[in-house]
């Protein structure tokens, strides 16, 4: 059989093989259009397809291909007829190669762009973490506040809850008769101590221990006996300010308020005094700033009047200051105070504090 | 307080509109809350400072509105048409107790015919909220919303043996009030008695019994001052509180007293007709001091930064009644009138002239700084802590600081506040406002439990909160209570993740004690120890305690107990854990600080053995510690395994054990034999098997 085959024509031998290859192409022809695209292919059979193209190509272009026989079968041919001989084949090797390249090269790509979408992901979908907790308004504001007074240079102090009446009223100076040490409105221990009613008192223990001049806040924890409502808690958060110097005047309260208001509710905001009483301070006043959310003209939260009322100030008055061992004559000094659920309540118009203690995680959840 | 703009404009001729008196009244210091305009006249809103008794009365406010407005006031005459007779041959006042009325006076009006007011009274009364009932009563409160003196009218006819007796009730005698309501009183009551009974609790009410009527003829006006914490106390006592008692307790203008009484009589000769007699009987044994205050005038700007001209301070000073007289160019003497009761030193003068000058033409400046500013030393590791909770996915709690006392002997305290006897241990309120909530709280997991309950009935089963707040107890040596810082979290139902509708697994106790971790190792503190524990709220088994690396306990972590679950009526598991903050704060932070790099490779072996269930993986980490098998690196948990092909009182484990030289590279026969050494110890230290 070899034999016989030996016997053919080297040049009929290469365009048997060349046909052969022609015929076996055939399936494979679609990939040679470049400018038809592949259509109804899945990606498996796409992948089937080029290994059967990478089989075809060994079999017709390897070492122990037809036309590599051929090839080797050269010394057959007439010396004359060598060299056209030659040629022919490598025209055929040539024809072969660059249909299967074509075939490839499609197949390729083909692949590839199929492998893309069958991996290509949803981005949309959510990303892997845990839902995310939130801090209480309170304490985002109280934060904000403290990093405020502390840029301005005050020392953020805290002290007891529970105070004897010393701290919370005699160096207050809040009269023996006043109201507040009623037990209406203050609660009291069965020891009879107080739970502290403003903040204040922690200016006294902090002078106490400082000495003058000191500046500082004091941000936490009140009690008045208001039974809740929408506008009531018997506990609230208060700010309360307290700067001891020399030569400090109500124009540095003004000034430390405002700038304080600004910082909080936007540098256009406008800050207003009134006279006012409260037994540690003298002279007194109420600060108001001019609405943030109509900018004076009036509007709900500011009830028509342009003004929001925050909290009270003053200068420093003599007795406290004689109570927590500051040399009046040398030193004055201003005070002010809020509440930090007021300021809440009005930020994110709450129309009921009360949410504020009752934790309810939709409440919590709106806050950041 | 109700001011009839017409009135006021009658006491001063000003001619400021109500709203621009509502402006220039509040910035003095009288915020006046509404303006409410009626058919022909405006009333005002006046929101009076506690301090300012003086200005509870439409001459007080004209005061203020004559300095502001740089006029006079003109204040009402109080001269009666006719008199005649003299007062003490009709009646006679004594003042028994004359420490809780310093002044009493009493003048009569005979032939009155008592009737309605005149249309033009009734009306004035009604435009500021009282009701009209007859001339002569109309008259007495027309008076005292006129001039801020509470009186009272006696139907003469009806005073036993027609006299005026001033004392301390005695004990249960019984006085039946104006409004009908009869009234036990206690023996520090100030009455005004006739011969025989109580007729009228001083300064707060008449009784009924003397009460004017249609047939009354011949009325005893009463005008007197009594002692402020003396009508409180009774007026609280009793639980009073009336147009007359507010004004008193306040403190009411001693001097006024005649002037007053001048002014109602001679309304009620001209209105209800009759005479008067020509004087009152004025009991006035020591008439009250007045003060006089050092003033210099430098302290205006000194204390405001006001500069102020003299001649202006002069202006406000008179204009407001305060008579001074200059000691010296720097010191002025001043006394303030008798109605001016909070004006007491130096500093209430100063805001004096600085309100009327205008608060709003001081200046506005920062303060010239000369301190640099500090936050609370642990508020920012506490910030950590929040930050970190909050990023694991736990919502912030902020409860009342008041629980109920039911719980307490439920739940096992911080070990701070463990006390020897309980039944003192704790804070109590005396006045509590939300009923049964008298308990300074010592634990924050009631308000926890609380918070958790009122999401589930809501609707909502997954929840995880921490809280952190302070914690109370009494302390033994009788000392202030204990106030500590506590840390408390809570979980129950799914794990949430963000942006999923449903959880992937449930929590456990495992995500509660990763978070207090986490929190723990973001303050950089020591990483805390758990221990096996018998807690009082905890279930038994799934209970442990927290402990600091030195063995101090600092609270405890597990599964919520059945009886307590059940008393909040909570269906499904409940984590929650709670420790002293405070002193986990008091521990040192970790210095940090920098190691070399490994030189020599390390090589790790995995090893899993089958041993009891009792055995804690913290066991089997200290035995590898305690070994110290030479180039051991140290152990870490892989995994654990329980269930099919094991017996059930047994469980897999598999450790990682990391060997490295810092000298050389560790040969493989070392290293296995080093390994196997400790294999063998482990084995026979917990009777286990290599799996
Ligand atoms: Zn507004």
């Amino acid at each position: 059989m070899a034999e016989s085959q030996s016997q053919e024509d080297p040049t009929t031998q290469v365009e048997a093989a060349s046909k052969a290859f022609e015929h076996e192409f055939e399936r494979f022809a679609r990939f040679t259009d470049p400018s038809a695209a592949v259509q109804g292919l899945t990606l498996d059979w796409a992948e089937s397809e080029q290994h059967a193209l990478a089989q075809l190509r060994t079999r017709h272009l390897g070492k122990k291909s037809a036309l590599a026989i051929c090839k080797k079968s050269i010394g057959r041919v007439a010396p004359e007829g060598r060299a056209a001989f030659g040629q022919l084949v490598q025209r055929r090797e040539a024809e072969i190669i660059s249909a299967i390249e074509q075939a490839e090269t499609k197949l390729k790509s083909h692949i590839q762009s199929a492998r893309i979408q069958r991996e290509s992901i949803d981005v949309s979908l959510p990303g892997r973490r845990p839902r995310s907790g939130h801090l209480h308004p309170i304490t985002l504001l109280r934060e904000r506040l403290e990093d405020i007074f502390v840029a301005l240079g005050y020392a953020i102090e805290d002290d007891r809850e529970i105070e004897t009446d010393f701290y919370n009223f005699d160096a207050l100076n809040i009269p023996q008769n006043h109201p507040a040490r009623a037990s209406q409105d203050t609660f009291y221990t069965t020891n009879g101590l107080a739970l502290r009613s403003q903040t204040s008192t922690v200016q006294i223990h902090a002078m106490q221990r400082r000495g003058a001049p000191v500046r500082m806040i004091a941000p936490g924890r009140v009690f008045r006996r208001d039974t809740p409502d929408p506008t009531h808690n018997p506990m609230f958060f208060q700010v309360e300010g307290l700067c001891v110097d020399r030569g400090i005047t109500m124009a540095h309260l003004k000034g430390t308020v405002a700038e304080l208001l600004r910082r909080m509710f936007g540098s256009r905001t406008v800050t207003r005094f009134r006279p006012s009483y409260f037994p540690f301070t003298e002279p007194s006043a109420e600060f108001d700033f001019s609405c943030f959310k109509c900018g004076g003209s009036g509007c709900r939260i500011c009830k028509n009047s342009g003004w929001i009322e925050l909290g009270g100030s003053g200068m420093v008055h003599p007795h406290v200051l004689r109570a927590a061992g500051v040399d009046f004559d040398e030193f004055s000094g201003f005070a002010f105070g809020f509440g930090i659920d007021r300021m809440v309540g009005l930020m994110y118009e709450l129309d009921d504090i009360r949410l504020l203690f009752e934790n309810d995680v939709r409440f919590l959840e709106q806050f950041d | 307080m109700l001011i009839s703009y017409n009135w006021l404009r009658e006491l001063t001729g000003t001619i400021l509109s109500p709203l621009e008196l509502r402006e220039r009244l509040t910035m003095v210091g009288l915020a006046i809350d509404a303006v409410e305009e009626k058919e022909s006249d405006a009333v005002l809103d006046v929101e009076i400072p506690s301090n300012r008794p003086d200005c509870l009365s439409h001459v007080g406010i004209a005061r203020e509105v004559a300095v502001v407005v740089s006029g006079k006031l003109r204040p009402p005459s109080g001269k009666p048409a006719r008199s005649e007779g003299r007062s003490t041959d009709l009646t006679s006042v004594e003042i028994r107790d004359p420490d809780l009325c310093p002044r009493y006076a009493a003048r009569l009006v005979r032939g009155v015919r008592i009737s309605p007011s005149p249309a033009w009274l009734a009306k004035r009364l009604e435009e500021i909220g009282q009701r009209p009932i007859n001339n002569v009563a109309d008259i007495t409160n027309y008076v005292l919303h006129e001039l801020g003196q509470p009186l009272h009218a006696f139907d003469l006819a009806k005073l036993g043996g027609q006299r005026i007796v001033v004392r301390r009730a005695t004990a249960g005698e019984k006085l039946k009030t104006l409004d009908g309501v009869e009234r036990t009183l206690g023996a520090n009551m100030l009455v005004i008695a006739d011969a025989e009974r109580p007729v009228a609790l001083a300064g707060i009410m008449g009784g009924e019994d003397s009460e004017i009527s249609i047939q009354t003829t011949e009325v005893l006006i009463e005008s007197a001052y009594f002692n402020p914490d003396s009508v409180r106390q009774t007026a609280r006592k009793l639980g009073m509180d009336t147009e007359a008692s507010r004004r008193f307790e306040r403190g009411a203008d001693c001097e006024n007293v005649l002037r007053a009484q001048n002014r109602c009589v001679e309304l009620i000769c001209e209105i209800a007709g009759g005479v008067a007699t020509e004087d009152a009987i004025d009991v006035y044994p020591s008439p009250l001091p007045a003060r006089s205050i050092s003033f210099r005038p430098c302290r205006v700007d000194s204390l405001t930064s006001l500069r102020v001209a003299e001649t202006e301070m002069k202006r406000i000073l008179t204009g407001l009644g305060i008579a001074h007289t200059e000691e010296s160019s720097a010191v002025w003497k001043c006394v303030p009138p008798s109605w001016r009761i909070d004006i007491e030193r130096e500093e209430d003068l100063v805001e004096e002239i600085a309100r009327h000058f205008g608060y709003d033409k001081i200046g506005s400046e920062l303060p010239p700084s000369n301190q640099s500013g500090e936050h609370q030393p642990k508020e920012l590791k506490i910030r950590k802590l929040r930050r970190t909770l909050q990023a694991l996915g736990l919502d912030e709690a902020i409860n009342f600081s008041f629980i109920e006392l039911a719980p307490d002997n439920q739940l096992e305290l911080i070990p701070e506040f463990h006390a020897q006897d309980p039944e003192h241990a704790f804070v109590t309120l005396k006045n509590p406002i939300i009923e049964h909530q008298g308990r300074m709280r010592p634990t924050l997991i009631p308000g926890l439990l609380n918070s958790l309950r009122h999401n589930l009935n809501h609707g909502i089963r997954s929840v995880r909160l921490f809280e952190t707040g302070r914690i109370f107890a009494e302390s033994d040596s009788g000392e202030l209570p204990k106030e500590r810082e506590a840390l408390a979290l809570i979980a129950t139902g799914g794990a949430l993740e963000a942006n999923r509708a449903q959880a992937p697994r449930e929590t456990d106790f495992y995500d509660l004690k990763g978070s207090l971790e986490a929190a723990v190792a973001a303050m950089n503190r020591a990483s805390l120890r758990f221990t096996k524990a018998h807690v009082k709220h905890l279930r038994e088994g799934q209970s442990a305690r927290i402990l600091l690396a030195d063995g101090t306990p600092l609270g405890s972590l597990g599964t919520l107990g059945e009886r307590i679950s059940d008393a909040y009526k909570l269906r499904q598991l409940v984590y929650v854990a709670e420790l002293d903050l405070s002193r986990l704060l008091d521990v040192e932070e970790l210095p940090v600080q920098y190691k070399p790099l490994p030189r020599y490779p390390s090589v790790v072996r995995d090893l899993t053995i089958l041993v009891d269930r009792q055995i804690t993986l913290g066991e089997l980490l200290h035995t590898i510690e305690g070994r110290q098998v030479d180039d051991c690196r140290g152990a870490q948990l892989v995994g654990t395994y329980e269930g099919a092909n094991i017996p059930e009182d047994r469980r897999a484990i598999t450790l990682r054990i990391e060997y490295r030289s810092d000298e050389r590279t560790l040969l493989n026969e070392e290293i296995e034999d080093r390994h196997r050494g400790l294999i063998d110890s482990l084995l026979r230290q917990y009777s286990a098997q290599l799996h």
